[in-house]
């Protein structure tokens, strides 16, 4: 806990104890001991602000929150309290709440310089930049010292961010921030580094560049020591805003030839051609007599061809063929790993003509030896083999394996996996944290096979490439491009079950949850894996949860260390987190399983949404600003641009994301607006039934249903572009088979169905003979689409077919659909039931009262009792076919599986033996966990016979 | 052709590439933002042409001057797998040096894993010596035992003598350094 304020006060020794039980998490003891300690001291409030965060560490919000009143209430003004009431409140998430604490303190004790600082850090947390700037000043006046002062500035500066309106901040915000600073120019009185950038980034701001050059250049700028080249860099950026184009390529020059590395930094800098070409072409002379040759002068040359070509000069400066000049490159540096990277930029120099010709002249000059006339020329060192690898790379990205028929891509598999082991030989001595150097040539073998099973489906295609990367993954257990593309496979494959441990050897966590948390929380749910999905969500959820708070207290730091650049730096990035895409899926679908699995089984429908706080109205998805923030490019890859991943594939995938997870959103908002619609629910005769009941909550219902039908047109209407993202890009949402399984309509018209259900219910039994008859045909449609939605759910996972496995891995997808609709059937059925109930009982009563025995019931319990006992049936059914699944899993002996594939190696049987296990093993984890759940949903179903 | 420049937050995003390595920590994000609001000038991140992150250098000032302890730290240092053997990581030290020259630091420390000869070896040829071994300073999670980590060090210009880089006689424990 943080400092504990002056050791003499004998009031600390008293509390020492309670903030010993804290810090040690005995919060129990801590309770205890301020309990007693408040017996004998009444008015310690600090004693019952500690007390408070004992009890909302123990989980009791409401007591803390009261408790935490009581003191604040009293305006209190030691420290002790102050600093407890803080770390309370940002615990509770409470962060406005210490606004209101300090300004109380800073009433009671103006001159404070201690709670006026504690006063703008708590609206630095909480972004009220105004107050801020107010702070900032009085804190000035009451100590002048300059930070005081700039953070008002700065405050300024955030007011203009955050303007809606831009003219306002420039004609007021920024001004007055200038004229601040100016003030204390003037005066002489700027001292630190951090009041200069501040300066500059308010010209800069104001676009006032010759001002800011004028400052940096001038005797303030001199305070710029800080980052390498502070001055020079702001000085260019300024030259190049002014157009100023010798002063900048003066600069520039100099910069460039400062640094020993010769590295050419290309930017937007306005050479005149010919000195452009003059300058490189020394350089490149000057690197010819250097012992090692450095990349950059003769890379600038090809770039410069480049954007040469872009503005539609050809080759009138004579800078060479870029062919001839990449073919030197390759020389030159082929033996880097990072040659492929270096050149693939510029590949669309080549006329396409000639790339067949480009790639034997690249390998005419590896030195490679074969044993025999017939036999593969190998590398004799890794720079041989590191310069063949580059070419093979080189090849896929010019299309020519893309080009190349079956048998020729087969015959190029086998080569590159030769070649791939045979290189192993060179990394004997590799740690088992280095790559091998040979690596990617299983990788790229495996992008072959990848193309053979999705482009010409060569079922078998798949297993090798599962095959090769475990055998890949044996030599290199630390590549992680093997364990994502492992991942990828897997999951395309229904097989989660070897993904948790592949992505757990990844060690992602933090900001990764955010950027590739994708790969795991697209897969584990919708294949069944629910104790797997919940853990990841959990994962993902507590980072950032974590983010608002962790954010803030740095943006607090970067005031007290004067680093201003970074302040809205952070604010934007602590936005991007908040709105990220895939918080957003993860808060929806943790909360969608947890009803999956709890509510109505471990505890009521109602109490489940109640503990997650959530109400139809609301709606906390930032759909107009949410970011995608998923790492899409994490997996290698080498194809051609029009194979890569685009622009365009990740602004549709983004699109595809937000219509599925506004239809998600919306399903959930929905299903918790079910208990709200019950009677039994409703607390009798309060006033809230009366002026804002039930009649707006079916009204909120309404809109949601017609909302969510509109999402699910746009969904429809976005599938009907048929878009294929690359095989390694963004993997596609269950929106497809959510509308082709039939789930799709299953649950919208269950929700109709509530609506009639209500209307029934305000109408009473009498004179609704027509809403009783819809609600029978509703009941009788239901069922017909059920098992339909069952029957596509029947068949083999996976079966030996002509020598070969075949897996159809989208029937558990549409088992775990059925699972998800079945759940929502059960909740709104027994919304259904408790209309029905009191309907029954009423009768009842009547008939015993007027002993008659011909009071007819009416149709709709019979449709009822009839539509129950159908689903009964129905999931006992499915219950019975999932055993049936699991029986043929168990009894599926894939060792006896003699494979045509007769040239695999013992070594690659090995392998494909553990993969085939693997997949079989995860599906009988699928169905297992999958027939659980149902089992215990059917158990409910019984509870419904009114 | 590389581009050196202060690394931002959005930089975390995209820095996949460096971190999915074994030896590569993933921090929290507090730790980051503490870097960046302390010591914005000691992380520096290299780009390739086509947008890629090459590698990055984490790092700080700290210690006390009176006694001489005043330094620069290296916390971080990574290059992604395909960007290896360009000398980066040499490049990347030597920014660092610079800067902690410039801030009158005494001379430049860093953290090894002992096992990780890869890295021992390039310090050695930047021109650091192991100072003193921690012991079992690096906490192992799958049950294998704690790492030894090697505390080595470069003096700077400041340092004439070279009196901050004499070898410790005895190893320390984690709890006995600052």
């Amino acid at each position: 806990m943080a400092a504990r304020g002056h050791v003499q006060d004998p009031n600390d020794r008293r509390l020492r104890p309670i903030y010993d039980y804290l810090d040690n998490g005995n919060n129990k003891m801590a309770i205890q001991q301020a309990d007693k300690l408040l017996k004998k001291h009444k008015d310690l409030h600090c004693a019952k602000v500690l007390k408070a965060i004992g009890l909302q560490r123990t989980g009791k919000q409401d007591e803390a929150y009261a408790l935490a009143q009581e003191v604040a209430a009293l305006e209190p003004t030691d420290d002790n309290s102050l600093q407890a009431l803080t770390i309370l409140y940002r615990e509770m998430h409470r962060p406005e709440l210490v606004t209101k604490l300090y300004e109380a303190a800073v009433k009671k004790v103006p001159n404070s310089e201690e709670y006026h600082s504690h006063l703008f850090m708590a609206y630095a947390r909480v972004g009220e930049y105004k107050k801020m700037q107010q702070a900032g000043m009085a804190l000035y006046k009451i100590v002048p010292k300059n930070p005081y002062y700039f953070w008002s500035v700065m405050s300024l500066i955030m007011q203009s961010i955050s303007a809606q309106d831009e003219n306002l901040s420039k004609t007021m915000f920024l001004p007055l921030a200038e004229r601040m600073v100016e003030k204390m120019v003037k005066e002489d009185k700027i001292e630190a580094e951090a009041e200069v950038e501040l300066y500059y980034m308010i010209l800069e701001r104001l676009e006032k560049y010759q001002e800011a050059l004028d400052v940096v250049r001038g005797k303030l700028g001199e305070k710029l020591t800080s980052e390498l080249q502070s001055r020079e860099n702001k000085c260019m950026a300024m030259y190049k805003k002014l157009c100023r184009w010798p002063e900048c390529n003066a600069l520039s020059r100099r910069l460039l030839l400062k640094k020993a590395e010769g590295k050419i930094l290309a930017g937007e800098v306005h050479y005149s051609i010919e000195q452009a070409v003059k300058f490189i072409e020394e350089r490149i002379t000057e690197e010819s007599k250097s012992a090692r040759p450095l990349r950059g002068p003769y890379l600038a040359k090809l770039e410069l061809i480049r954007r040469l070509r872009c503005r539609g000069c050809n080759d009138e400066y004579k800078l060479g063929d870029p062919e001839e000049l990449m073919f030197q490159y390759f020389k030159k540096f082929g033996d880097k790993p990072c040659c492929f990277t270096d050149l693939k930029v510029f590949v669309d120099l080549l006329p396409s003509s000639q790339y067949t010709k480009f790639i034997s002249q690249l390998l005419e000059v590896i030195p490679l030896s074969a044993a025999a006339e017939s036999e593969v020329a190998l590398p004799a060192d890794i720079k041989a083999l590191q310069q063949h690898l580059c070419v093979v790379q080189l090849t896929r990205l010019l299309g020519i394996y893309h080009a190349m028929d079956k048998k020729e891509k087969l015959t190029a598999v086998r080569e590159l996996m030769l070649r791939y082991r045979h290189g192993l030989e060179f990394g004997k001595t590799c740690l088992k944290t280095e790559l091998q150097f040979s690596d990617y040539y299983c990788l790229l073998a495996v992008h072959l096979l990848l193309d053979l099973w999705l482009e010409e489906g060569e079922e078998t295609a798949v297993w090798q490439c599962l095959t090769f990367l475990e055998e890949g993954l044996s030599h290199s257990p630390s590549n992680a491009q093997f364990k994502l593309l492992l991942i990828r496979i897997y999951c395309r494959l229904g097989a989660f079950e070897p993904v948790a441990e592949l992505y757990s050897s990844l060690d992602a966590k933090h900001i990764q949850h955010d950027t590739i948390g994708y790969l795991l929380t697209r897969y584990a749910e919708s294949l069944g894996h629910y104790a797997a999905a919940s853990q990841s969500c959990n994962f993902a959820l507590r980072f950032f949860h974590s983010n608002q708070k962790d954010t803030s207290e740095y943006i607090i730091q970067a005031y007290k260390y004067g680093a201003f650049e970074k302040i809205p730096e952070f604010i934007a990035f602590r936005n991007r987190l908040n709105s990220s895409l895939h918080f957003a899926q993860v808060r929806t679908e943790r909360m969608l399983l947890d009803l999956l699995l709890e509510a109505n089984i471990s505890t009521s429908l109602e109490e489940s949404i109640k503990s997650m706080s959530l109400s139809p109205e609301e709606d906390d998805i930032p759909w107009k600003d949410l970011r995608d923030n998923r790492d899409l490019t994490v997996l290698f890859n080498w194809d051609p641009k029009d194979r890569d991943i685009s622009e365009e594939h990740r602004k549709l995938s983004l699109e595809e994301e937000t219509v599925w997870l506004r239809i998600r959103s919306l399903t959930l908002r929905l299903v918790s607006g079910l208990p709200t619609l019950s009677h039994a629910i409703q607390p009798k005769n309060s006033e809230k039934t009366a002026e804002n009941g039930v009649s707006s909550k079916i009204d909120t219902i309404r809109s949601l249903l017609q909302q969510l039908e509109a999402a699910v047109d746009s969904g429809k209407k976005f599938l009907e572009q048929k878009i294929q993202y690359p095989v390694l890009g963004p993997p596609p949402t269950r929106m497809a088979g959510f509308f082709s399984n039939g789930s799709c309509q299953c649950q919208t018209s269950l929700f109709y169905l509530v609506s009639d259900i209500y209307e029934l219910d305000t109408n009473g039994l009498e004179d609704s003979a027509e809403i009783q008859e819809r609600i029978g045909n509703s009941f009788k449609s239901l069922i017909e689409r059920l098992t339909d939605l069952f029957n596509k759910c029947k068949g083999d996972l996976i079966e030996v077919r002509d020598g070969t496995l075949k897996t159809q891995p989208n029937l558990l997808e549409n088992l775990v659909f059925f699972v998800e609709t079945i759940s929502i059937t059960l909740w709104v059925s027994s919304y259904c039931d408790s209309v029905l109930r009191p309907f029954k009982s009423n009768l009842q009563k009547k008939k015993k009262k007027k002993k008659e025995s011909s009071v007819a019931m009416p149709p709709v319990f019979t449709h009822f009792l009839d539509y129950v006992t159908e689903l009964q049936t129905l999931t006992s059914n499915v219950i019975d076919h999932i055993k049936g699944l699991e029986i043929i899993l168990t009894a599926l002996k894939l060792e006896e599986l003699s494979l045509k594939d007769t040239l695999l190696l013992q070594e690659e049987k090995k392998f494909t033996k553990t993969v085939q296990g693997k997949v079989q093993s995860s599906y009988h984890h699928s169905v297992q966990e999958i027939g659980e759940l149902l089992k215990k949903r059917l158990d409910t179903i019984k509870k419904l016979k009114i | 052709m590389t581009s050196l420049r202060a690394f931002t937050c959005d930089d975390l995003f995209r820095f996949n590439n460096i971190n999915l390595d074994p030896l590569t920590e993933t921090y929290g994000i507090p730790f980051y933002l503490q870097y960046l609001a302390h010591w914005p000038e000691y992380f520096i991140v290299a780009e390739a042409p086509g947008g890629e992150l090459m590698g990055y250098i984490m790092g700080k000032a700290e210690g006390s001057v009176a006694r001489e302890e005043w330094h620069g730290h290296v916390t971080a240092l990574s290059v992604a797998p395909e960007f290896r053997r360009l000398g980066l990581a040499a490049k990347l030290m030597e920014l660092l040096e610079e800067i902690s020259e410039k801030k009158g630091g005494f001379f430049v420390d860093l953290f090894v894993r002992v096992s990780n000869q890869v890295a021992v070896n390039m310090y050695k040829q930047l021109g650091y010596s192991v100072y003193r071994t921690v012991l079992e300073y690096y906490s192992a999670s799958n049950g294998e035992p704690d790492e030894d980590a090697y505390d080595m060090r470069k003096a700077l210009s400041r340092d004439t003598e070279k009196k901050s880089i004499i070898p410790l006689p005895h190893p320390v424990r984690p709890e006995d350094i600052e």
